[in-house]
């Protein structure tokens, strides 16, 4: 503790070691006021925030350093609403007591939230345009602004407190007993607070003073029996039994099981029938599209069928093509064949040459007549000499065992000479030996058969009877 | 049955933000100290008064 006139820490005794005063009236002042603030303290525990009001203001008017009162009253005032009168006390005991202030806290609790500070800010602009309304006696528009006051903040005891007294004034005893009482829940010991409750109560139905009037209505149900007997009224429980009381568990099953029968025979037949439904749907979608798809196969089918058509058609006409080729080419060939033998009867390499390229049995029946003619006169000039030249080389090739080259060109000298029986036996021969018995047994039948009673016969027969003997 | 009238005197403006300068430099702080120094001030000074009369 310090002096209160120089500020020197004072010792047990009642004299001021700095000044030499008397300080034992000051410690006694110290002393109340530390009981005023113990006192505001415990009823602001029991929320009597008027009663803890009065004992801090009395504490500080014992003691204006009692900083621990000081914030306690700035507190009190902030959860009554009065935030400015609030933060007014944490300023003052910020300057008495700079260091190690519980104000500070709570200064910057409300500082470091700006929209909360512009709220408590329009609450109270808003409770004091409602108090001009209702100096204005615009009672309703005061009602309406302390409504949106109290929305902002419900802790506003003067707000509800004003709104008790407007519906006093308006009849409603109800809501003002209600406001009321909002009021002693915030503030045990607000005497306002308690007069208008009173005033309520005396206002409402006699009998149901602790009762509002909405109350009695939803009271006033089969639960209980009223009667009046003389002045009194008379409230009788309704007896009940047992089945009763166990109805509504019966009415639960009984609703659940209705429930279920309803969801079965009216809910889900539907969702079937729906679910049905679209699926028939689908099914048709994907049945039309697979006609659509089968037609389209059909179709193509069509196409396939109309295109091998006209492929084999053209094919056909390539093979005629193709007849038509070798017909004119053989023809060329024996113009071409026509033309040395007229140049020059002797060349008979060139001929020979050029009618290689003309087969009689490719051509078949496609040559004219004509053709045969002009072939079949050449053949009559040259025929012998070009068989002469090709049964040489042919001969040579059989002698150096060449059986392919011999076959060649011993089937020319044979086809262009076929009465020369040796052409023939070595034809024979060159086929035996170079393994194509069928053909080398035909050959040897054409010796045996066109030149009998020739050595070759005999010994083509004798050859025939080797083949037929090795079992060919 | 309340005074309407009566009883809207009872409330007061509550105090705006904008309000609280003035409001702290207004305040009131003296304490019952204060008051007794004063008190004793005004005693001595009567004292003091008294005696230069004599």
């Amino acid at each position: 503790m310090k002096c209160n006139r120089c500020g020197t820490e004072l010792n047990k005794g009642d004299i001021c070691p700095g000044c030499g005063a008397n300080v034992r009236t000051y410690r006694r002042l110290v002393s109340l006021s530390n009981v005023y603030y113990n006192d505001g303290l415990e009823r602001a525990g029991v929320r009597d925030l008027t009663g803890a009001t009065e004992a801090l203001k009395q504490s500080l008017k014992l003691d204006k350093n009692n900083i621990d009162a000081r914030n306690l009253l700035g507190l009190i005032y902030y959860e009554t609403g009065e935030v400015v009168a609030a933060l007014s006390e944490w300023v003052i005991s910020k300057n008495l007591k700079a260091e190690d202030n519980v104000a500070d806290y709570y200064m910057d609790t409300v500082r470091n939230s700006p929209s909360k500070l512009d709220d408590i800010n329009q609450t109270i602009k808003k409770f004091n345009i409602a108090l001009n309304y209702c100096h204005q006696d615009s009672l309703d528009l005061a009602v309406i602004q302390l409504k949106k006051v109290l929305s902002l903040n419900s802790g506003f005891i003067k707000a509800h407190l004003l709104l008790c007294l407007l519906y006093l004034k308006g009849g409603n005893w109800d809501r003002a007993k209600i406001e009321a009482q909002k009021s002693l829940k915030l503030d045990t010991g607000n005497v306002l607070a308690k007069k208008y409750l009173k005033e309520a109560d005396s206002m409402l139905l006699p009998g149901e003073s602790g009762k509002l009037v909405s109350d009695i209505a939803a009271a006033d149900s089969d639960d209980v029996i009223r009667y009046n007997s003389g002045n009194e009224m008379i409230i009788q429980p309704v007896k009940k039994s047992a089945i009763t009381r166990t109805g509504s568990i019966w009415g639960i099953v009984l609703g659940i099981v209705l429930g279920l029968a309803a969801a079965c025979f009216l809910i889900l037949p539907q969702r079937i029938v729906s679910i049905n439904s679209s699926n028939q749907q689908k099914i048709t979608q994907i049945s039309e599209e697979s006609d659509a798809k089968s037609a389209k196969i059909n179709e193509y089918e069509q196409q396939i069928a109309t295109l091998q058509t006209q492929i084999d058609t053209l094919q056909t006409q390539v093979t005629d093509y193709e007849g038509v080729d070798s017909t004119s080419a053989a023809m060329n060939s024996l113009m071409k064949a026509v033309s040395i033998y007229l140049a020059n009867p002797s060349d008979v390499e060139g001929m020979a040459k050029a009618l290689s390229k003309v087969d009689l049995d490719a051509i078949g029946d496609d040559v004219s007549p004509e053709f045969k003619s002009l072939y079949d006169s050449l053949m009559s000039l040259v025929g012998p000499q070009l068989a002469t030249s090709y049964y040489n080389t042919g001969y040579e090739a059989y002698k150096s065992d060449d059986y392919e080259t011999a076959i060649a060109n011993l089937s020319k000298a044979y086809q262009y000479n076929s009465g020369d029986v040796n052409t023939l036996y070595y034809l024979a021969n060159s086929y035996y030996a170079n393994g194509d018995i069928d053909k080398a047994k035909e050959s040897y039948d054409l010796v045996v058969n066109n030149f009998p009673n020739t050595q070759s016969a005999q010994a083509a027969q004798t050859k025939l009877a080797e083949i037929n003997n090795s079992g060919n | 049955m309340l005074n309407f009238e009566e009883e809207l005197k009872k409330f007061k403006p509550s105090l705006e933000i904008e309000d609280a300068e003035d409001i702290i430099y207004n305040q009131d702080l003296d304490d019952m100290s204060d008051v007794l120094v004063r008190l004793l001030k005004d005693a001595g000074q009567g004292t003091d008064n008294q005696r230069r009369t004599k």
